[in-house]
C-alpha cells in the first residue's frame, strides 16, 4: 500500500487545499499571498521593535507565517487571522528568550538595529530606541500592540496569552515609564 | 475614573488613531490633557509609536509569500507522513514485545530441554574436532559457547535491521 492511498490530500499537487478546517485550507495561494502582502510588514515591525534585533524578526515572521499555515485552527476572518498571526509570533519570541544560549537578547541589537535600517530618524525615533532597551520585552510587546497596531485590552490579552483583566494595569504602568523616559530623552 | 485610566482617554485615544490630534482637538480637551498626567503620557506614547509604526513597516525585505506557502506544504506533508507512520511503529513495539514475552515463556517452560538439546549440539555438529579436548572437560563447556555466539548473532542482527530502518 502506498502512502499515496493512505493520504490523498496530503500528497497531492502543490498549492491545493489540504484540510477545510485549517486556515491553509481556507486561503489558497493567492489570497495568501495577499493576506501576506497586507500584514508581513506590520508583523515584522511588531517583532523588529519588540526584539530589537531585524535578523531574529527575519526569521520569526518567516517561521510565523509557515505555522500559521500549518495550524489546524478555523479562523474567522482577517482580522481573527491577523491576530492568530501575532499570538503565534509572541509565542515564538517568548520560546527565544527563554532558549539558553551564549549571548542574551538583552545585549544583542541595537547597533545591528541601527545598522540595517538606513532609514534616517526623527527625534522622537531616536529617543525611542534607548527607552525601548530600558523596558522590559513584556512591556515593548504591550506598548507596541496597543499604540503601534492599535489594539484593544481584549485583543492584546488574546495575542499574548495574559489575562485580559491585568493588561489595563500592565499597560498603564508601561506607559508611565515609557512616558518618563521619552520626556527625559531616554536617558533613566 | 478608575486609578488606571481617565474618562477621557477615549476620546484622546480616538483622535490620535485618526491622526487629528492636535490640530482637531477641541481646547478644552487640549487644556485636559495638560493637566492630566494619564492623557499627556497617552499623548506622548501614542504619537512616538505611531510613526516608530510608519517608519519601520516599509524596512523589511520579505520573504516571497510562495516561498513560505510551499515550505508550509511541506512541513504538513511531513507531519502527516509521520501521523500515519506512528501507529505502525507502535505495532512493530508491540510485536516485539510480545516476541520477547514468549521467547521468554518457551525458555521458562522448556528450560531443561533446550539445556539439553544444547549439550548435545557439540556432538552432532562433531565440533569435538575442531575445538581442543581439554574444553569439553568442564559440563557447561558447550553452552559457554554457542549461548554468547547466538547472542552476539542476535545483537548484530538488531543493530543491523535498526540501521537499515534509519537509512528507510
Amino acid at each position: 500500500m502506498s502512502w499515496e492511498s493512505i493520504i490523498p490530500n496530503v500528497l497531492a499537487g502543490e498549492g491545493q487545499p489540504l484540510a477545510s478546517s485549517s486556515p491553509a485550507a481556507a486561503m489558497d495561494n493567492e489570497q495568501f499571498a495577499a493576506f501576506y502582502a497586507r500584514s508581513a510588514r506590520s508583523l515584522w515591525a511588531y517583532l523588529a521593535r519588540v526584539s530589537r534585533d531585524p535578523a531574529l524578526a527575519d526569521d520569526l515572521t518567516q517561521e510565523s507565517y509557515v505555522r500559521f499555515l500549518c495550524a489546524d485552527h478555523p479562523l474567522d476572518g482577517e482580522v481573527a487571522a491577523r491576530r492568530y498571526l501575532f499570538r503565534i509570533a509572541t509565542n515564538l519570541l517568548r520560546d527565544y528568550w527563554r532558549r539558553p544560549r551564549s549571548s542574551s537578547i538583552e545585549e544583542m541589537p541595537e547597533e545591528l538595529f541601527k545598522a540595517k535600517g538606513g532609514v534616517a530618524q526623527s527625534d522622537s525615533q531616536a529617543m525611542l530606541e534607548p527607552a525601548m532597551a530600558l523596558m522590559r520585552p513584556r512591556d515593548r510587546q504591550l506598548l507596541w500592540l496597543a499604540y503601534a497596531e492599535g489594539y484593544s485590552h481584549h485583543e492584546i490579552a488574546e495575542v499574548t496569552g495574559l489575562a485580559s483583566a491585568s493588561i489595563r494595569l500592565l499597560l498603564f504602568r508601561a506607559r508611565r515609564k515609557m512616558a518618563r523616559l521619552l520626556r527625559q530623552g531616554g536617558d533613566a | 475614573m478608575s486609578p488606571f485610566s481617565c474618562v477621557r482617554e477615549r476620546e484622546v485615544t480616538e483622535l490620535l488613531d485618526r491622526g487629528y490630534w492636535p490640530e482637531a482637538c477641541q481646547a478644552d480637551l487640549r487644556a485636559h490633557v495638560d493637566t492630566c498626567r494619564m492623557c499627556s503620557d497617552l499623548v506622548v506614547v501614542a504619537q512616538v509609536f505611531q510613526a516608530a509604526h510608519k517608519q519601520t513597516v516599509p524596512e523589511p525585505r520579505l520573504e516571497s509569500a510562495g516561498a513560505l506557502w510551499w515550505r508550509a506544504q511541506l512541513r504538513r506533508r511531513n507531519a502527516a507522513i509521520e501521523k500515519v507512520g506512528r501507529p505502525i511503529l507502535g505495532a512493530q513495539i508491540f510485536a516485539l514485545v510480545i516476541s520477547v514475552v514468549v521467547a521468554a515463556a518457551v525458555l521458562a517452560w522448556k528450560g531443561d530441554a533446550l539445556r539439553a538439546w544444547f549439550a548435545d549440539v557439540p556432538k552432532a555438529l562433531h565440533l569435538d574436532a575442531l575445538v581442543p579436548a581439554a574444553f569439553f572437560s568442564q559440563s557447561s563447556g558447550m553452552a559457554s559457547i554457542v549461548l554468547p555466539v547466538l547472542a552476539t548473532v542476535a545483537l548484530l542482527s538488531g543493530v543491523v535491521v535498526y540501521l537499515a530502518t534509519e537509512k528507510q
